[in-house]
């Protein structure tokens, strides 16, 4: 009696665990079997997105180091170094929130962001720079500073570059790249390893490496948006939630959460979007169709759902870029209502103007970045950078016009006030073009508001 | 299909509850209060009736269940449903108001004095226009139910209460709620556009009771009393600015003289200004509904159709021309 009991006890335990694993398998971008054909190294699962995890390593260094104001060949080092034993220098272990990788090469070896950047041209500054060039030139320019701040052009390095890499670098490759024509039938076929002797095949690993750059933990459909949002920031509340293999330390590679997927986070726990899971699902869906074809020749109708669900992916992942432009067109505008408020009252303004400039840089780092996504944004382009200009208005109404022989020139622009307002004109721009729902820091918003508090209209009452 | 019948009659009786329970409704619950109050007040002063006395004749059930009445109570019911039906037709105030501020900021420089006044200021002014823009059209649309043929066929619903209650004022045909709800989003939609344009993220709505205070202030001084059988006048002075119960209690009288008098909501001034102010008086003793009216018309058939055919004849009688044909209040007459 015993015994059957027990037999029974087992079976419905194995069958549990089975299902487990089978729905664990489903939602996890991890475990991924083997379907290369005659595979005979070691290895047991096939994803690998180490390369683009040591990227954002790579970005979240070179952005501490521009803000602590360090010389141009430690920030270097990082960007377009390969050399081995770079400390990562961000993230690091906090109280609370240890940290598996201490050393870039230990995620993969002889990477960097230069080499990775875009190469096409960017409108949105002056001097006819491709995306590379103007990382560089960000660069050198933030190492002259202190800090990273150019009080006299108002651009804070840190953020613009930070902003614009996020772009550049993880954005660009990802969707013009690895989610373009990399899944052409004929580039990297499923039916072979990616490289001879490797795990994956060419489809699975170009998945895999466009997964890496979005820079979402593997168990992210396992979390909520404000859990993905406290892993990044390493709130210590939020280690248990990130230490998915209960190892003790969080993994750089599985576990953290970086760049647009920390963004798509932090618009999605405001509740009115989904951008993180989406844009995962779509990753994790697409991983699955992959693994299926077991090491086939993805047929034509398995490439073109495939690219169905790329399709999402860079929908949802051009518009939250998007969103952040909406979210810092509106704290730039916050931030002109105050300097005005100041300067109409003889006040200091030191303070406010190095966060109007703090938060010219991401807006402008994010509005650059819209235009490394493969896509012609045509007129909505040209208006987004006719808005924004070269530079934040400065308090004597000039703007950044040109860059002569290396130097940023200006010269007399809109006033502060009309510049506030092209800020609205901005907002407006990423609804009607990009359709952006989170849109935190509407300067709208107030109009809602106000309509709420007089209540509906809908009421059959007579004078 | 028995979830969608459930979630609609928990939505009815929402909405239903919503009348009395909360301070932008006329009928609200504290108005009610605060109404009979001043009504009993005024009897024991001004008629000497002592407390009980005063209750007995404010509540009179020759009154408050009178076929007129009761067809109000039926129609308080019957208008939410069909309220609720309408409410996706309706013009959303948020969307006409961010049409304004984008247009505004597209056309127009905000002033700069809008800095040199405090968020208090800004939010006192915000609601006095707020209540006079509203006032205003009120005072505007009504007029013109009056005047339109084709809206008069749907507002004489209204005027052919014989008996005059607080719920009286919910004696209206929905076809009239729907302009009404019209009239409130254009009205509160540009306004709030313009004063968000120039005042950004200062302005704020004081409120009290949920509603505009301006307008709670006036219903607990007893805005309840119009449709009542209360007369109070505020005499000529204060009636000269604003419009008393005993004023809009004229304008539902069946004499000719009322006829077209005192459109006003709250304001006077705007009756002033068109030359259709009335002045009341403590001792009035008026007969409300239309003249030569017959019993039918309290019949819930009548109230809610007879308004469509009255309009279609209306508009065959004058040959499509349904907005210019003059003196149509008296056409009951």
């Amino acid at each position: 009696m015993n015994k059957t009991l027990l037999s029974i006890a087992v079976a419905a335990s194995f069958v549990l665990s089975g299902q487990a694993q089978a729905g664990a398998h489903a939602e996890i971008y991890a475990d991924f079997p083997i379907t290369v054909k005659n595979y005979t190294g070691t290895k047991t699962h096939s994803e690998a997105y180490t390369g683009q995890i040591a990227r954002h390593t790579l970005h979240n260094s070179a952005k501490k180091l521009v803000s602590k104001g360090a010389s141009l060949e430690q920030i270097k080092a990082y960007f377009s170094g390969k050399d081995e034993g770079r400390k990562i220098i961000d993230p690091v272990s906090k109280d609370g929130f240890p940290m598996l990788q201490t050393h870039v090469d230990k995620i993969s070896k002889g990477k960097n962001l230069s080499g990775k950047a875009y190469k096409g041209l960017i409108s949105g500054m002056p001097g006819s720079l491709t995306g590379a060039e103007l990382l560089e030139l960000m660069l050198e320019k933030a190492a002259a500073t202190e800090k990273g701040f150019d009080p006299l052009t108002g651009y804070d390095y840190t953020q613009l570059f930070s902003k614009f890499a996020m772009g550049a670098v993880f954005y660009n490759q990802a969707v013009d790249n690895y989610l373009d024509e990399k899944l052409a039938a004929d580039v990297n076929p499923n039916s072979k390893a990616y490289k001879e002797g490797k795990p994956y095949t060419g489809k699975e690993h170009v998945w895999d490496e466009a997964f890496g750059y979005f820079g979402a933990p593997a168990h992210t459909l396992a979390l909520t948006a404000e859990e993905v949002y406290g892993i990044a920031k390493q709130k210590s509340d939020s280690f248990a939630k990130a230490d998915h293999n209960g190892d003790g330390k969080v993994s750089l590679v599985t576990e953290m959460a970086y760049a647009h997927a920390y963004y798509a986070a932090s618009f999605d726990k405001g509740g009115k979007t989904k951008y993180l899971h989406t844009i995962v699902q779509a990753f994790i869906d697409g991983r699955n169709l992959i693994t299926s074809a077991n090491g086939e020749a993805l047929t034509d109708s398995q490439r073109s759902e495939l690219r169905a669900y790329a399709q999402v992916i860079k929908t949802q992942w051009q518009r939250l870029i998007a969103e952040a432009v909406f979210k810092y067109a509106g704290s730039v505008y916050g931030d002109i209502e105050k300097l005005e408020t100041i300067i109409a009252a003889n006040g200091d303004v030191v303070k406010v103007y190095r966060t109007y400039a703090k938060h010219w840089g991401e807006l402008k780092g994010f509005a650059l970045a819209l235009e490394t996504g493969g896509v012609n944004l045509g007129e909505t382009g040209v208006k987004m950078n006719r808005l924004l200009g070269y530079s934040p208005v400065l308090l004597g109404n000039t703007q950044v016009a040109a860059l002569v022989d290396g130097e940023f020139v200006q010269s007399s622009s809109v006033s502060l006030s009309e510049y506030r307002v092209q800020m609205i004109k901005l907002q407006k721009l990423m609804i009607d073009d990009f359709a952006v729902e989170a849109r935190n820091k509407d300067v709208t918003a107030n109009l809602a508001d106000l309509v709420d508090s007089l209540g509906q209209a809908m009421a059959a009452e007579n004078d | 299909m028995i979830e969608w019948w459930l979630g609609f009659i928990h939505t009815w009786f929402t909405e239903l509850t919503g009348l009395v329970s909360q301070g932008n409704k006329r009928i609200f619950v504290g108005y009610l209060i605060s109404a009979t109050m001043i009504a009993v007040l005024w009897l024991m002063w001004q008629r000497r009736l002592n407390f009980a006395g005063a209750l007995a004749w404010l509540f009179q059930p020759k009154i408050w269940w009178s076929n007129s009445s009761r067809s109000d109570y039926q129609m308080m019911f019957i208008n939410q449903p069909i309220m609720l039906l309408f409410s996706p037709l309706m013009l959303s105030k948020l969307a006409l108001a961010t049409a304004l501020f984008y247009t505004l900021t597209d056309w127009v420089t905000r002033p700069l004095w809008s800095f040199d006044i405090s968020t208090f200021w800004v939010s006192v002014i915000f609601t006095s226009c707020l209540f006079v823009v509203d006032d205003a059209s009120r005072y505007y649309l009504h007029r013109l139910m009056h005047q339109w043929p084709v809206l008069w066929a749907f507002h004489r619903v209204h005027h052919t209460a014989e008996s005059l209650t607080p719920f009286t004022v919910l004696r209206t045909h929905p076809i009239e709620g729907l302009l009404f709800g019209l009239r409130s989003a254009l009205a509160q939609g540009l306004l709030i556009g313009v004063f968000v344009f120039v005042f950004a993220d200062r302005v704020t709505l004081l409120s009290l009771l949920g509603a505009n205070a301006v307008t709670a202030v006036l219903n607990l001084l007893g805005s309840n009393l119009r449709h009542s059988p209360v007369p109070i006048s505020y005499g000529k002075t204060l009636e000269r600015w604003l419009i008393s119960p005993a004023q809009h209690q004229i304008h539902h009288s069946q004499a000719r003289q009322h006829w077209d008098k005192n459109f006003g909501a709250f304001i006077a001034l705007w009756d002033r200004l068109g030359g259709t102010l009335e002045y009341g008086s403590n001792t009035q003793t008026l007969s409300y509904g239309l003249v030569g009216q017959r019993p039918t018309e309290h019949q819930l058939v009548n109230l809610y159709w007879q308004p469509f055919k009255r309009c279609w004849q209306s508009f065959r009688r004058h040959k499509g021309d349904l907005i210019s044909a003059p003196n149509v209040t008296s056409e009951t007459s």
